[in-house]
């Protein structure tokens, strides 16, 4: 009796993870081989570069390649099929926003599943590359773009630029804003007039990697103390700061507001849904370079480093520039249809090392002397 | 009582547990399990940072404003959740009022609602331009801010509690309320001296998983918080915005916190009472009616909300079938045809969904049985470790997963197995409290009586707890169930390419202002889920067994 008793309640403990057991086994196949051989080649690459060869020459045979992503979810499906016509590479793929990726790279750090990290600001690369999570790799191709693009230690390639821009709600605009002898903002400074108080919209620096980089825009333009005016002054029109850059965007798209701050490539994605929305491009705009680096210990690292030569190459750059509206960082690649040339988008000098710099003590400022006065 | 003396009586009773080999081996069995998926993950997150890291978390006015705004509001979203569960609950199983199958749906609704999706609803309705606030009413209603807030988490957590107190006042038999109104007690005595303190237990367990639902929340915040700083949403900005994952381990654990104290003040408000109405001699009576303007009166205000609930996802609905939601709203079939390719992922939702219920609701049963009708000497501790996955917000549970599981001997990352696990570990607090709510109002007479003849733990449970928690049982698993098929936080960092599931997909059109097939998307999913729960409803029906919806 005591046995039976046993097993009753084994069984129902038992059931529990053998059903989800099942549902592990059921569909795991396809995805348990990568790990198998990034178990096995994850010893193999830590005595360095005498094992890399080693790698590469299993690998060579590999026709797989897996990215992690921080594109759109089209685009990354465009470059997947674009990518197999040509090389015969099948893409396998996972497609975070930049912050989420980049915690996901690290948090599988001791047993890295993807080849490359692609997509998403440099500046998101500059710590996982100081974790380790990087194998240096810095493409040949990089000889023909401007060495600002570079990563100075290696990690990263810049491949795509991103610019900070306005989304303008172009019905409420014209209908609100525009009888009251407003025109369209042009720059920065434009946006200053109270007659934009509670219809304009952006994101908070403490939350929102562009947030950041637009206060540290506004320093940059006028150096310590006038960009802090200016934010001190632009506060009084700002109706509240969003947690995320991109989060602007569907409420200005939608009409809640009529100006809001972001970037030019994510207010693109929302144009092209029908919104009534124009976008501007102030002068003296900050800019993020969108990155791509080889992950150590990935399971096919030479179809990683093929892959990362083939996003700087001029294709690759119009290719982007076709489906995500980026600025590629080649001079021989033309402007985003109906974004203006780079050379003519004046852009303001951002120093990155300086902007990692004063990081800390920019947002402390912005939260004791802008965000505490608010609710 | 002192120290010594608890310490002492549990030994005792550990002790007496070589008599019972079976509830010592499930009582490790489920220790071990809940330790290694739940605490172990923690442990991972919370050894991130430093602990001048931690030092920070005080120095940072936004932090400490952030924890502020977090506790107050809990505290309000969950008094108005609680309170319009009870009062749905009321409705729906005391009132002979029509519209029941109405209230019942809608009080699940929300729950289906991935984040992020509903709150742009919320604005297209009552923003500053709002259909409902600007247009019909002409009001300028600012919604950004605490007061929006709390509205919309009010709506979207009730279902919570709802679930809960529900399994409870159904299980309430009216034969103390007829005793004390036959005695002369006014009906307004009958309700507060006899019917509400015998809901107590409920109330309470619907409030705890409504508070910690409303605590960890990172959605609404995001898009209807304002200027108003939140712990979650702070957490996960430093992850999302600026990945740091230092500061962001050291935001979640302070949100462990008053996660942990939550809890606390809940045992302590349910207390030592017991308060019994299963004790074997059954009689079910109608239940008394109360004065029709009261009657009425609740309908109304219950109608009320439904309306309101029904309006957003309305909105919702209708935005998945427009060319651009919220501006050119003339019909297209264009979103659901994005859909219609995406099979694949709605199946991998169902599929874990049901796996991972399925296991939290069988585990939360045995450890809620344990936790309330045996005295084992680790109680205590059974009980913290099952509602403790509630209090970890579900980015965390995510990312420890992943942390904790990516090596041998448990090398699960990419699999399906490490998504079922996760979804099941995060739903254990769900189950656990419908569960215990349940059994707290189950007599020990009722199992002592098949004690003394002869029943052994297990068979008492089998034969007679279990067919009293059906109820409780199946509430439990249908709210996992929903939750999991909805979940983005915990699967986030846990998806490989073939285990991709629908929310994922939602969040990347959110993210790409392609919020007309994120509605689309949701709109199916969430009509997946329901077709999901109606037909294992009526296949439970041919076994006997009554699955309320």
């Amino acid at each position: 009796m005591c046995i039976k008793r046993i097993l009753a309640i084994l069984m129902t403990i038992v059931l529990v993870f053998g059903l989800t057991a099942c549902g592990g086994g059921s569909t795991n196949p396809a995805s348990s081989a990568p790990a198998s051989s990034a178990s096995q080649s994850a010893p193999s690459t830590s005595p360095a570069s005498s094992a890399s060869s080693q790698a590469s020459s299993r690998s060579s045979k590999s026709n797989k390649l897996v990215v992690y992503t921080a594109l759109n979810e089209d685009d990354i499906v465009t470059i997947q099929k674009e990518y197999k016509e040509l090389t015969g590479i099948e893409i396998e793929y996972i497609r975070l926003g930049g912050g989420d990726l980049a915690a996901r790279v690290q948090a599988e750090m001791a047993n890295p599943k993807a080849d490359v990290m692609v997509g998403g600001s440099v500046d998101l690369y500059d710590p996982l590359g100081a974790a380790g999570a990087f194998e240096k790799y810095t493409s040949p191709n990089t000889k023909d773009i401007d060495p600002m693009f570079v990563d100075p230690n290696g990690y990263w390639n810049g491949w795509y630029m991103g610019v900070l821009g306005l989304v303008i709600n172009t019905e409420r605009f014209d209908k609100e804003l525009a009888p009251k002898g407003l025109e369209r903002p042009k720059t920065w400074d434009d946006l200053l007039d109270e007659r934009y108080k509670d219809v304009f919209v952006t994101s908070n620096p403490a939350t929102a990697g562009g947030g950041y980089i637009f206060c540290a825009n506004q320093i940059f333009r006028l150096g310590e103390e006038g960009g802090k005016e200016y934010l001190k002054n632009l506060d009084k029109v700002v109706h509240h700061y969003y947690k995320g850059a991109g989060d602007c965007i569907s409420p200005v798209a939608t009409g809640e507001f009529i100006v809001g701050m972001s970037w030019v490539h994510d207010i693109f994605k929302t144009q092209k849904q029908g919104y009534p929305i124009e976008i501007v491009i102030p002068e003296k705009t900050a800019f993020e370079i969108g990155g791509a680096a080889l992950v150590k210990g990935g399971p096919n690292p030479e179809n990683g480093k093929a892959f990362i030569d083939w996003l700087l190459t001029k294709e690759a750059g119009e290719l982007n520039r076709d489906i995500a509206n980026r600025y590629s960082v080649r001079k021989d690649v033309a402007a985003p249809q109906g974004l203006p040339a780079i050379e003519e988008v004046d852009l303001v000098d951002y120093d990155r090392a300086k902007a990692g710099d004063m990081k800390t003590t920019v947002v402390e400022w912005f939260e004791k002397e802008i965000t505490a006065n608010r609710g | 009582m002192a120290g010594g003396t608890t310490l002492r009586e549990s030994i005792k009773e550990m002790k007496r547990l070589k008599n019972e080999p079976l509830l010592l081996v499930a009582i490790v069995l489920i220790i071990l399990l809940v330790g290694y998926f739940t605490i172990w993950p923690v442990i991972k997150v919370i050894s991130v940072p430093q602990a001048s890291d931690y030092a920070q978390l005080f120095a940072k006015r936004r932090w400490i404003s952030a924890l502020k705004n977090s506790l107050f509001m809990t505290v309000v979203s969950t008094l108005s959740c609680t309170a319009i569960a009870f009062l749905f609950a009321y409705v729906v199983s005391r009132l002979n009022v029509p519209c029941k199958g109405l209230f019942r749906f809608v009080a699940l609704l929300p729950i289906v609602s991935p984040p992020f999706i509903v709150a742009l609803s919320y604005i297209l309705l009552f923003g500053i331009q709002g259909i409902i606030t600007k247009g019909l009413l002409g009001l300028h209603v600012d919604i950004y801010g605490k007061f929006g807030l709390w509205i919309v988490q009010t709506v979207t957590f009730f279902p919570y509690a709802y679930s809960v107190i529900l399994g409870v006042i159904q299980k309430i038999s009216p034969n103390l309320e007829y005793a004390a109104y036959n005695m002369g007690a006014t009906r307004w005595q009958v309700f507060r001296d006899v019917f509400w303190p015998l809901c107590r237990p409920g109330v309470a367990g619907g409030a705890l998983i409504a508070a910690v639902n409303v605590l960890c929340d990172f959605g609404n915040p995001m898009m209807i918080g304002g200027d108003l700083a939140l712990l979650p949403t702070e957490a996960y900005m430093q992850i999302s915005g600026w990945y740091d994952m230092n500061t962001a381990a050291v935001l979640a654990s302070a949100l462990l916190v008053p996660a942990l104290a939550i809890f606390v003040i809940n045992r302590f408000w349910v207390g030592k009472r017991s308060y019994v109405t299963i004790t074997g001699k059954e009689i079910s009576l109608t239940p008394l009616k109360p004065p029709a303007w009261v009657k009425w009166g609740l309908f109304s205000l219950t109608m009320l909300v439904s309306l309101f609930v029904l309006l957003v996802y309305g909105s919702l609905a209708l935005g998945a079938f427009t060319k651009a939601w919220g501006y050119d709203w003339s019909l297209t079939l264009n979103n659901m045809r994005y859909v219609l390719n995406k099979g694949g992922q709605i199946w991998n939702s169902i599929r874990f969904g049901l796996l991972a219920s399925l296991g939290a609701s069988l585990l939360a049963m045995v450890l809620a049985y344990i936790v309330q009708k045996k005295q084992v000497g680790v109680n205590r501790l059974l009980d913290f470790l099952a509602i403790l996955p509630g209090a970890i917000p579900g980015i965390f549970l995510g990312i420890g997963f992943v942390m904790a599981f990516n090596e041998p001997p448990m090398e699960l990352t990419g699999t399906a197995a490490i998504m079922v696990l996760a979804l099941l570990f995060w739903n254990i607090p769900t189950c656990y409290s419908a569960c215990t709510a349940g059994l707290q109002q189950i007599g020990a007479s009722v199992e002592d009586a098949a004690l003394n003849l002869g029943a052994s733990s297990f068979v008492s449970f089998r034969d007679v707890i279990l067919p009293l928690l059906k109820g409780p049982f199946m509430s439990g698993f249908v709210l996992s169930f929903l939750r999991s098929v909805t979940c983005l936080s915990v699967v986030i960092f846990l998806y490989a390419p073939n285990t991709i599931v629908g929310t994922i997909s939602i969040m990347g059109l959110v993210e790409t202002g392609q919020w007309g097939s994120a509605a689309a998307f949701t709109v199916t999913l969430i009509s997946i889920a329901f077709t999901v729960l109606k037909v294992s409803q009526v296949v439970l029906r041919r076994q006997g067994i009554r699955l309320e919806l």
